[in-house]
C-alpha cells in the first residue's frame, strides 16, 4: 500500500539528509515508496520545498532537490571568501 | 569597474557584420559591468575555458526555474560578474508585443539587471542576461504585478512553450498554434514553475509542415499543423503561374532572374515522392502519396492550399546532446485533432501518457528521445498505444517494427519446437 503524504514526505526528507550525496535527482526518491506514481513522489518534493525543508539546486539544464544547507551554495563560498 | 584590455575580442569587431562586442561596448558606457564581461572573456580566449561557474540555489519564492544561476570563477579579477544570473520571461505566443511593452521591459532590465537580452532564446523566452541575486525579488515582483508577465521554464521543467505566427498571420496555418500555445502554458503551470521531470522537456507548436519554430528539430513534444484530405487545386490558378501572372514563392528568391517558370522543373521533379505530374495543362496530385512536404504549395500558394480537414502530426524526441549529435523528433502520431472547443483534450492525453511513461523508465538526465532510442521504438509505440504504420519506418531493415505476441503465436512461446519441425522441415 502507498504511503500517507506525511509519510512519503518524511522519507524524502530523511533520504535527503541521510545519503551519501547530498544533492539528488528527483528519481532517486522514487524508492521511497515504489507504490507512489512519480508525479505524487515529485509534487511531495516540491512542497517540502515551500515549507523550506529542501532546496532545489539547478545547473540550468537539470533541476536536483538537496536538504537545506547541505545544497552546494555558491553564495555562500563567496561570503566564506569575503570573510578570510 | 575599469575597462580591460581586450585584444582578442576586439578582432570580432571587424568585418561587416554587427558584432556583438560593439554592443557590449556601448552597454558598458552605462552599466560598468559589462566592462568585465568583456574582460572575463577576453581571458576565457587566452585560457581557451570558460570561467563562468553554471548552477546554484538562486530563485524567486514559490519558483523553481525561471532564473539560472551563473557565477565567475574569477570574482576578485571580475567583480561585476562575479554573480551574472539570467532571468528567462515567458514570451507572449508568437511573440507579439507592442512597443511600448518592449520598452518596458528594457527599462526593467536597466533597473535591476545589466541591460542585456537575448531575444529570444533557443526556448522562446526573452532572455536577460546578467543579475545579482538581491534585485531578483524586487526584479519578480514588477515583472509580475506592473508587467503583468511571468517567468518561463529551465532546469527539470516544462520549458516555456512557443509557437509559430499560426493562423494569426500565416494562410498555411492549419491549426491555431496560439490558441493552443497559450492554453498548454495556463493548464501546465506548475510544470513550468517548478521541476517535475527527470530532466528538461520542450513543447513547440507549428502551424504547418513548414515548421516555422523549427519544432521538429527542438522540441520533445513537436505539434505541426497538418491536413488529411486533399490539398486545394485552383487550376486557373495553376495556368496563371504558367503564362507567367503570378510570381512563383510569393516573391521571395526575387533578387535574381531566373528565368521562366518551368513547373516540371521547379515544382513537379522537387516532389520528394513524385506524386504530381500534368496532363495538357492541368495539374495532378496522387494525394494518396503526398508527404505534405509544403513544397508545391510554397512554390505556387495562389494555386494551392492545404487540404480542409485540418489536425497536428505529433513528434516525438528531439535532442542534441553533445556526444551522439543531433537528432529529430519521431513522427509518432500521423494525425490527431487539435480543437480548442474541448480544451485540446486530444492532445492532452497524449502529453500526459508520455508524462507517465518517461517519468517512471526516463534515466536521470535522460530526454524522452533518448529513453525511445534506448528501449526502442516499438516498445515506445505499445506504451502509447499506437498501431505501427509503415510511415513510423525510418529506413527497412534497420527497425523493423513487425512483432509478434506472445498470444498471436499458435501455441505460445512455450509450443513444442520439435513436433513443429517435424510438420515444418527446414
Ligand atoms: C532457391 C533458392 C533461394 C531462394 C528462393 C532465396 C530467397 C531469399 C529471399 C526471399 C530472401 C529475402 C529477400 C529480402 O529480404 O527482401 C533472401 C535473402 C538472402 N538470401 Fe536467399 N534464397 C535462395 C538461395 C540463397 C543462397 C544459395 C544463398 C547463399 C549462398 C542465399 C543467401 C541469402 C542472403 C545472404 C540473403 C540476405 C539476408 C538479409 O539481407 O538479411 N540465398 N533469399
Ligand atoms: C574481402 C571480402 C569482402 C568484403 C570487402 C565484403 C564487404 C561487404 C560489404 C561492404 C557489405 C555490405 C554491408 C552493409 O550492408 O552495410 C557486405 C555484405 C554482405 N557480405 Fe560481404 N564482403 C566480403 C566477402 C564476403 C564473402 C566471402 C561472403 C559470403 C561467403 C559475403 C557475404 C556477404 C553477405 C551475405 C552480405 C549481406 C549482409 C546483410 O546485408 O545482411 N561477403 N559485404
Ligand atoms: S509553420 Fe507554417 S503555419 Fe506556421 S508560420 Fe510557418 S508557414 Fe505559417
Ligand atoms: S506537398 Fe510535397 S509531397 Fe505533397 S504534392 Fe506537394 S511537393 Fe509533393
Amino acid at each position: 500500500m502507498a504511503l500517507s503524504n506525511d509519510e512519503l514526505k518524511a522519507a524524502i526528507l530523511n533520504k535527503a539528509m541521510t545519503a551519501p550525496k547530498p544533492q539528488l535527482y528527483i528519481k532517486d526518491f522514487y524508492e521511497c515508496d515504489p507504490d507512489t506514481k512519480p508525479r505524487a513522489v515529485k509534487n511531495a518534493a516540491n512542497d517540502l520545498v515551500k515549507e523550506g525543508k529542501l532546496t532545489f539546486w539547478s545547473s540550468g539544464s537539470t533541476t536536483m532537490y538537496a536538504a537545506k544547507g547541505r545544497a552546494k551554495d555558491e553564495e555562500l563560498r563567496d561570503t566564506a571568501e569575503e570573510n578570510k | 569597474m575599469p575597462k580591460h584590455d581586450t585584444p582578442l575580442l576586439d578582432e570580432l569587431e571587424k568585418g561587416p557584420w554587427p558584432s556583438f562586442v560593439t554592443d557590449l561596448k556601448r552597454q558598458a558606457e552605462k552599466k560598468p559591468e559589462c566592462w568585465d564581461i568583456l574582460g572575463q572573456l577576453e581571458l576565457s580566449f587566452k585560457d581557451r575555458i570558460t570561467h563562468w561557474k553554471h548552477g546554484g540555489i538562486v530563485g524567486v519564492f514559490g519558483y523553481g526555474g525561471g532564473i539560472v544561476g551563473r557565477y565567475s570563477d574569477v570574482p576578485k579579477q571580475f567583480p561585476g560578474v562575479a554573480h551574472f544570473h539570467t532571468v528567462r520571461l515567458n514570451q507572449p505566443s508568437s511573440k507579439f508585443y507592442s512597443s511600448a511593452k518592449l520598452r518596458d521591459i528594457c527599462n526593467l532590465w536597466e533597473k535591476y539587471g545589466s541591460g542585456m537580452t537575448n531575444m529570444h532564446g533557443s526556448t522562446g523566452d526573452l532572455v536577460l542576461l546578467g543579475t545579482k541575486t538581491e534585485n531578483l525579488e524586487p526584479l519578480f515582483y514588477e515583472l509580475t504585478h506592473d508587467l503583468k508577465q511571468d517567468l518561463g521554464g529551465s532546469g527539470s521543467n516544462l520549458r516555456t512553450p512557443s509557437c509559430c505566427l499560426g493562423k494569426a498571420r500565416c494562410e498555411y496555418s492549419c491549426i491555431d498554434t496560439q490558441a493552443l500555445c497559450h492554453h498548454l502554458t495556463m493548464h501546465y503551470q506548475d510544470e513550468i514553475h517548478r521541476p517535475a521531470f527527470p530532466y528538461k522537456f520542450k513543447f513547440k507548436f507549428s502551424g504547418c509542415p513548414n515548421d516555422c519554430v523549427a519544432a521538429i528539430a527542438r522540441s520533445d513534444f513537436a505539434v505541426i499543423g497538418t491536413w488529411k484530405d486533399d490539398i486545394r487545386i485552383d487550376q486557373a490558378g495553376v495556368k496563371g503561374y504558367l503564362k507567367g501572372d503570378y510570381i512563383p514563392n510569393a516573391g521571395a528568391h526575387s533578387g535574381r532572374d531566373w528565368g521562366k517558370f518551368d513547373i516540371q522543373k521547379e515544382v513537379i521533379d522537387l516532389c520528394p515522392t513524385g506524386c504530381m505530374w500534368m496532363e495538357g495543362d492541368t495539374l495532378k496530385i496522387d494525394n494518396s502519396e503526398c508527404t505534405r512536404c509544403m513544397h508545391c504549395i510554397n512554390v505556387m500558394p495562389r494555386a494551392l492550399r492545404v487540404g480542409k480537414e485540418q489536425g497536428a502530426t505529433i513528434c516525438v524526441g528531439a535532442k542534441a546532446p553533445i556526444l551522439d549529435g543531433a537528432q529529430f523528433a519521431t513522427m509518432t502520431i500521423p494525425f490527431i485533432k487539435v480543437d480548442p472547443d474541448n480544451d485540446f483534450e486530444e492532445v492532452i492525453e497524449v502529453i500526459e501518457k508520455i508524462w507517465d511513461w518517461w517519468m517512471e523508465v526516463g534515466k536521470n538526465r535522460e530526454r524522452v528521445g533518448e529513453t525511445i532510442m534506448r528501449v526502442g521504438l516499438p516498445t515506445f509505440l505499445t506504451v502509447m498505444e499506437i498501431t505501427p504504420a509503415p510511415q513510423h519506418i525510418k529506413e527497412p531493415r534497420s527497425n523493423p517494427y513487425v512483432f509478434w505476441g506472445e498470444d498471436e503465436v499458435e501455441g505460445g512461446w512455450e509450443r513444442d519446437v520439435k513436433e513443429f519441425r517435424k510438420r515444418n522441415a527446414q
